[in-house]
């Protein structure tokens, strides 16, 4: 079954990408391109999509909050929870799955079926590292970053609405948001995206490497590589949520 | 700027002329029960798999919040409830998107650069009505019935959760559901289903459909609608949330006046 | 009974691809449009089944004019209209049983030929089939299953289906092997005269139209610049037409060497 064999090649890629990131050189060029064009492409949606998620989820945990315990008072330290640990980062991964995994498994599979690939290994040069590494290191830190912009965002956007919807002041939200959250949160956040980041590119080059059978065969494996990229951030990121509540 | 505002032009245009075939139509529709359970079964695996752990993944971070309150009690109705009417319809479109809108924006796409549509057209059938109604119908519907599949397995995960690692009684997580996810709860989470459901199918097809330039343009074809989709839906979240809230407000006032 | 364009204009943005060009194709004939590529030749067969409406000028079928009409008379117009694309444009989820049959089962084809049979529907296609000598035992393949030749002639039979009275071709030989090309230019000839429709080829391969057309007509630059009988064509001293000429003259001799 191909499901099987994409992840057997993934974690072979994976092993490659650890024994490479050792190795000198890291291509910085490319990578710099890479973040260029896949990290600050995604950076208007991913603003726009968070903007909105924050708006909604405020709303949300607020007609929740006064449903369960009948006060509002615990909007600022429950969406800042929620939008640290869950939705903060959830959105942008889901949101580069579509966009930049799906273009890496459109882009590689484009060149395996016009043989660039073959080509690339006459003339000597392995595709695993020209192609995959810089991938790979470039969308570990673009989603990082991406990230971190969308939590801002986000919390912006929640901070906005407490004050204008529910009147908080700015002061009384910073204030009981600090009893909430912590350096703790921000860690998580970051390592989680990284996992989140680490894991898309690869799964789409190893989607990308596998196609077969023409343009048809590329759409297929387009589709393939965001479903299962999708399934695999969601089954992560509960993973990585119960590992941190451990920890927390 | 002028790009953007002849897609949104164009694709509004789109949904005009689908619910005019549909109005008029007279046509057969068992097209329709095909593309439906097409659609259907190529997503139920995928959504059972991630309902499953996005139930897993609400019930621990409510359980983390609702502990600080000693509030636990509460898990059942505050997940099922965020669920239905957020979290389930969000994910179900972001996955219809990728599986089923992306195939049918390439399927419909390869199939107008090929000249298969104008081939349809010039044999005197009306292309909208023979290949985009069923694949828009379809869609939609299967938005709607894929949330209560999603709803059901992600209750499981969360159940599961719950019981195993923050020590809930499974009775005591099922009796709090209906204390918050009401019939109310449940139309809210349908219709987003379906809003999403427009908007993937929607724009899937008008992609597909005014895809040009060869495979090339069909690959384009496909980006793009899933980057427009993903977009629309996050603000079609926001606006039928406002809308929903605005509902709930004036129901509220009315049975307050009237009781 | 003719297909007639009077004075027809169109462009895209700033570009012009027909610019005041006027014809007429009588009954029975088969008419060569050629030209180089991108010069609006495939745009002027949209034109004539309605697929385009020209920016002014009128293009007529059968005396109505093509621009002027509502939803019901484009598809009576398309009706005696069979459009061969240049891909063969068949439906990749219908057999070839079916894909012929389409026309056949659409509502204006029902109130033509009244509802026909499954067996009425087979026996016309495999009719339609023996026309482009295929036999009936691809009826049940699906079209990625058989050579793309057969896929052409598959794909011309179903223009044949409903009857049509004009036969409209968009570079049916581009892309096929010589022996391919010969095969679906004979079928041209034998069907125009076989069943008396009138066609319209679009092509840029002077060889074929030497050999097979009644009259040629030549674009370029968005005009019409000869339109004459083929013996006239082979005498032409336009530049452009003697480039044709000598291209199909070497590869002909080329061919005897």
């Amino acid at each position: 079954m191909t499901l099987v064999a994409v992840f057997q090649d993934s974690i072979g890629l994976f092993l490659r990408m650890f024994r490479l990131a050792l190795h000198r050189p890291w291509r910085w060029k490319d990578i710099f391109q890479h973040i260029v064009q896949n990290g600050i492409g995604s950076l208007p949606i991913i603003a726009i999509s968070t903007a909105f998620s924050g708006i909604v989820v405020t709303n949300e945990i607020a007609y929740h909050m006064d449903q369960a315990l009948h006060t509002t008072s615990m909007i600022p330290g429950f969406s800042a929870q929620f939008i640290l640990r869950e939705l903060g980062i959830a959105v942008p991964a889901l949101l580069l799955v579509s966009k930049v995994g799906a273009s890496i498994t459109a882009e590689i599979g484009g060149m395996k079926i016009t043989e660039q690939i073959d080509a690339l290994k006459l003339l000597g040069i392995n595709p695993v590292s020209y192609l995959v590494f810089p991938r790979w290191i470039a969308s570990i830190f673009s989603t990082i970053a991406l990230t971190l912009v969308a939590i801002t965002v986000t919390m912006a956007c929640a901070i906005l609405i407490a004050i204008t919807r529910f009147n908080f002041s700015f002061l009384e939200y910073i204030n009981t948001l600090r009893h909430f959250v912590g350096t703790n949160d921000l860690l998580c956040a970051i390592t989680k995206s990284a996992v989140f980041g680490a894991v898309t590119p690869i799964i789409s080059c190893a989607y990308g490497f596998r196609c077969g059978g023409g343009a048809e065969g590329v759409g297929n494996a387009t589709t393939q590589s965001v479903v299962t990229s999708t399934i695999t951030i969601i089954f992560l990121d509960f993973v990585l949520t119960y590992l941190f509540t451990l920890f927390l | 700027m002028t790009g953007f505002l002849k897609e949104v032009g164009g694709l509004t245009l789109f949904y005009g002329r689908v619910i005019r075939t549909l109005l008029t139509t007279s046509g057969n529709i068992t097209p329709v029960f095909g593309q439906i359970t097409q659609v259907y079964f190529r997503s139920l695996g995928t959504v059972i798999a991630s309902g499953i752990f996005v139930g897993a993944i609400l019930a621990l971070q409510f359980n983390l919040v609702l502990s600080q309150y000693d509030a636990q009690t509460l898990l059942g109705g505050l997940t099922t409830s965020a669920c239905v009417r957020e979290v389930g319809p969000l994910i179900i479109s972001f996955l219809l998107a990728g599986k089923i809108g992306a195939y049918t924006a390439a399927e419909l796409g390869t199939m107008r650069v090929t000249e298969q549509v104008d081939a349809i057209e010039c044999l005197g059938t009306d292309s909208v009505q023979y290949l985009i109604l069923p694949r828009f119908l379809a869609i939609v519907s299967g938005s709607v019935l894929l949330l209560v599949v999603g709803l059901l397995v992600s209750t499981v995960g969360a159940l599961a959760v719950a019981h195993w690692l923050c020590g809930i009684n499974p009775l005591q997580y099922l009796v709090s559901i209906p204390r918050f996810a009401g019939p109310g709860v449940f139309f809210a989470g349908l219709f987003k289903s379906f809003v999403y459901g427009v908007i993937v199918a929607g724009v899937a097809c008008y992609k597909g459909y005014t895809a040009s330039g060869g495979a090339r343009g069909v690959g384009r074809a496909v980006t793009q609608a899933a980057i427009y989709t993903n977009l629309l839906i996050v603000i079609a979240n926001f606006v039928t949330s406002s809308f929903l809230d605005s509902l709930r407000e004036i129901l509220k006032s009315l049975s307050g006046v009237s009781g | 009974m003719s297909i007639r364009f009077e004075e027809v204009c169109k462009s895209f943005g700033p570009k012009t691809i027909l610019n005041q060009v006027s014809f007429e194709v009588p009954k029975g004939e088969i008419l060569f449009i050629l030209g180089k590529s991108g010069v609006g030749k495939s745009v002027t067969l949209k034109h004539i089944v309605g697929m385009l409406k020209p920016q002014s000028g009128r293009v007529w079928v059968d005396g109505s004019d093509v621009g002027a009409q509502d939803a019901i008379g484009i598809t009576a117009i398309r009706r005696k209209c069979g459009m061969v694309f240049q891909q063969p444009a068949l439906l990749d989820s219908l057999t070839v049983l079916e894909n012929v049959a389409f026309g056949l089962k659409t509502p204006q084809a029902k109130q033509v030929f009244g509802t026909l049979s499954e067996s009425e529907i087979r026996k016309t296609v495999v009719e339609k089939l023996a026309l482009v000598n295929l036999e009936d035992d691809i009826l049940h393949r699906r079209p990625p299953e058989i050579s793309y030749g057969m896929q052409k002639r598959v794909s011309l039979a179903r223009t044949l289906a409903p009857g049509p009275q004009y036969l409209l071709f968009d570079e049916p030989t581009t892309g096929l092997d010589p022996i391919t090309t010969n095969t679906v230019n004979d079928l041209i000839f034998d069907l125009s005269r076989k069943l008396q429709v009138t066609s319209i080829v679009v092509s840029h391969d002077m060889g074929c139209a030497l050999k097979i057309a009644d009259r040629i007509l030549v674009l370029d630059q968005a005009r019409v610049l000869s339109l004459a009988s083929v013996e006239e064509t082979r005498r032409s001293q336009v530049p452009l037409i003697r480039d044709f000429l000598r291209e199909t003259l070497e590869s002909e001799n080329r061919g005897h060497a």
